[in-house]
């Protein structure tokens, strides 16, 4: 047996794992995808010739669950970056009590989802969780944390932001580790100041470890569920309905498969087109000269 | 390469060794989850938390008395949405473990066009209903055959304040002026709390409303989803404007557009509102929980415009066989002792539920011990509201829920949002028409 076979024969099972759990659910949505498959059909699928993408392509909903779902991704993203950076370069510095001060940081993130969300609907209650006894204790009115589009947005962003800045500001810290003290101090010795440490030498270097928290928090942001699914049951007025929920209440509740397909494979799509442009984007500044 | 040392000393004896261990690992566990065959019959039953504790002691009964025919309850979740996820989550795999399963009013029609249920009239018999208050009767057939046995009476309720008032409002004009006066005197902080947050007690609060204005949600008919909606009716619209009136004006909290039954039940229950718009279960809520309103709240039939009578929404439990059950006569046999009027009476005595049996409303030890029931018969008496009866009911309770959700929380106007409501429903009864027909 030559090694190459050996290696080929090893990577089976993991191959075979990636086709049965990516590759066949998504060929088969997108056979799914041109059936009517619902109710009205006692959910076997009839070929239905396109329908369901006409639909989609009609579908003022899908748009703006997709702008919804885009728009949540990248403010929460952004905000958990800049956090995370400032959380990451703090934890960075040696100090007592480092190692405990790191484990608290990381406790929101080690939360399940479900149970953060059930929480801060609670903390968001109007009128009896603690948010609006601090207001009322501060003599105002309570505030309807969830109960207007715009401030239910904020505050969803807000809970996101809170438990996953913390996986952001891992990441983060471990690139800072593997950056030489010595570089730093030399800098230091020839008198430069620490934001310009920062902007010249930190952030460059950390640039992979950046790229690497933005990858995997866009993606998981992209395909949001459990929180808005707890916190905010898509409410109010389906303002924070994400492309994720839209497929899922199309298939779970109302037993649209097909049009769940079609959900489901354009928003495949979608993701396909920003990570193409996202990681075109990236290469471009890494081929860049370095000032 | 780092590993390739390492990798010179695979032999191919090792590598097919390997993959056999991974393969008996993955296979065991399947082997040992399959059962083995049980010698008495076992019925296994699906519902939602709170009727498995309701009901373990009169299982664990049951039991006792059958040797030969055993009754499995499996705990789903508290909420009724979730409950829906999780049963069709089983039945979407086709080889659903239960026999059973509690269902929801609203979910007939949708459970039985997937195929799903087993008609039921020929294992109870055609007269299985006769004997129920009327109103129970309601929501259980579909399509002309029998598709559920309901184990509840549950219809919309309007709890009040016997220690603010004399007698309940019996108009939407009055409550609305008592809940304002009471506000104005200070003696409560909210008029009338009910549910408005987008999800499925909405639309139950909107049919009420709807009705109680003159207008209707459903007209049965024809075409594949069986009937048309007529949400774009004056009745419709000035269903949705009351209650956009009562948040901007200040009656209910705005608050209001995020609750659901435990917010609004929270609320009143504390003494901060004069009304709450609530199940059965409520009642006994409210009791147990040892708040400042123990023993001054009233229970009467929901409102409606002056001049108009009209009913509460049918909230009602039922059981369902499914099919694919491998013994449906036992299974029959198990939904006639869980919905019989024993079950039920002991259910009223215990937890406070709503009976369906009309022998129940008339049982005098029951009318003494819930002073519920005189209320509860006459909102079963006096047509309780159905929601519509149509497969296609989930996705037209979603878009009304969306809009006049919307409505209560942006400055949308209630004549526009019922318009786009009307309009959404008709494309959506009109793409499925043309659905059906590829």
């Amino acid at each position: 047996m030559t090694p190459s076979l050996v290696n080929t024969l090893l990577m089976l099972p993991a191959l075979l794992l990636l086709a049965i759990v990516f590759a066949w659910p998504l060929l088969d949505s997108a056979w799914l995808s041109t059936q009517a498959s619902s109710v009205l059909t006692g959910l076997s699928p009839i070929a239905n010739h396109g329908a369901n993408w006409q639909r989609l392509l009609g579908d003022t909903r899908f748009w703006q669950d997709a702008a919804v779902t885009l728009r949540f991704a990248l403010v929460s993203v952004g905000l958990e970056l800049l956090l995370g950076l400032a959380m990451a370069l703090l934890l960075h510095r040696p100090g007592r009590g480092r190692g405990w001060l790191r484990a608290l940081t990381l406790l929101p993130w080690a939360l399940p989802t479900t149970v953060l969300a059930l929480g801060w609907r609670w903390i968001y209650n109007d009128p009896y969780g603690p948010l609006n006894a601090i207001l009322r204790a501060f003599g105002a009115a309570p505030y309807g944390f969830l109960t207007t589009p715009a401030s239910t947005w904020l505050f969803t962003v807000l809970a996101d932001v809170w438990k996953t800045t913390p996986f952001v500001a891992l990441l983060l810290l471990a690139g800072l580790q593997s950056i030489p003290a010595e570089l730093e101090e030399s800098l230091v010795l020839e008198g430069a100041s620490p934001g310009q440490i920062l902007r010249r030498l930190t952030l460059p270097l950390l640039k992979p470890w950046i790229s690497l928290a933005l990858l995997f928090r866009l993606a998981q942001a992209l395909g949001v569920f459990d929180l808005v699914q707890v916190l905010t049951r898509v409410g109010p007025a389906g303002s924070t309905e994400s492309l994720a929920l839209y497929a899922y209440l199309n298939a779970m509740r109302f037993l649209d498969f097909g049009y769940s397909a079609t959900l489901v494979i354009a928003t495949f799509l979608l993701l396909v087109v920003l990570t193409v442009l996202g990681w075109l984007l990236l290469r471009r500044r890494a081929l860049e000269p370095s000032r | 390469m780092a590993g390739s040392g390492a990798r010179r000393r695979l032999t191919p004896g090792s590598v097919l060794a390997g993959l056999l261990l991974g393969l008996v690992l993955i296979l065991l566990p399947a082997a040992l989850l399959a059962r083995p065959v049980a010698a008495a019959t076992t019925v296994r039953v699906l519902m939602p938390s709170p009727f498995v504790d309701a009901t373990a002691e009169l299982v664990a009964g049951f039991n006792r008395d059958h040797p030969n025919l055993k009754v499995e309850v499996a705990r789903g979740p508290l909420d009724t949405e979730a409950m829906s996820d999780l049963a069709i989550g089983g039945l979407l795999l086709g080889d659903t473990p239960y026999d059973l399963l509690l269902m929801d009013v609203s979910w007939t029609a949708k459970y039985v066009a997937a195929g799903w249920l087993v008609p039921l009239e020929g294992l109870l018999g055609d007269d299985a209903l006769e004997a129920m208050v009327p109103g129970a009767r309601l929501g259980n057939a579909f399509g002309g055959h029998l598709w559920r046995m309901p184990l509840t009476g549950d219809t919309g309720l309007l709890y009040w304040r016997t220690d603010l008032m004399a007698s309940p409002p019996r108009t939407t004009t009055e409550l609305e002026a008592v809940a304002r006066q009471l506000q104005a005197e200070g003696k409560v902080r909210w008029g009338y709390v009910w549910q408005g947050r987008q999800y499925e007690g909405l639309s139950c609060v909107m049919l009420e409303l709807i009705h109680a204005f003159g207008g209707q949600w459903w007209q049965p008919g024809t075409g594949p989803a069986g009937g048309q909606t007529e949400l774009d009716s004056p009745g419709a619209i000035a269903a949705a404007d009351w209650l956009v009136q009562l948040v901007r004006s200040g009656v209910s909290p705005e608050a209001v557009a995020d609750f659901a039954e435990n917010e609004a039940l929270q609320l009143f229950a504390a003494g901060d509102a004069a009304f709450l718009r609530n199940w059965p279960y409520a009642w006994r809520e409210i009791e147990k929980g040892g708040g400042p309103v123990v023993g001054k709240v009233g229970v009467s039939t929901v409102v409606s415009a002056p001049g108009i009578r009209s009913g509460g929404t049918l909230g009602t439990w039922g059981l369902s066989l499914l099919a694919g059950s491998p013994h449906p006569q036992e299974a029959a046999e198990v939904i006639g002792w869980f919905t019989g009027p024993e079950t039920q009476k002991a259910l009223v005595l215990d937890q406070g539920y709503a009976p369906t049996w009309a022998v129940l409303y008339e049982d005098s030890e029951l009318q003494q011990k819930h002073p519920l029931l005189a209320v509860q018969q006459q909102a079963l008496e006096q047509g309780p509201l159905v929601r519509p009866l149509t497969p296609l009911y989930a996705q037209l309770s979603d878009l009304l829920q969306r809009q006049v959700n919307g409505l209560l929380t942006t400055e949308a106007a209630a004549t526009a949002a019922m318009t786009r409501a009307q309009r959404q429903s008709t494309v959506l009864l009109e793409s499925t028409a043309g659905q059906e027909s590829a």
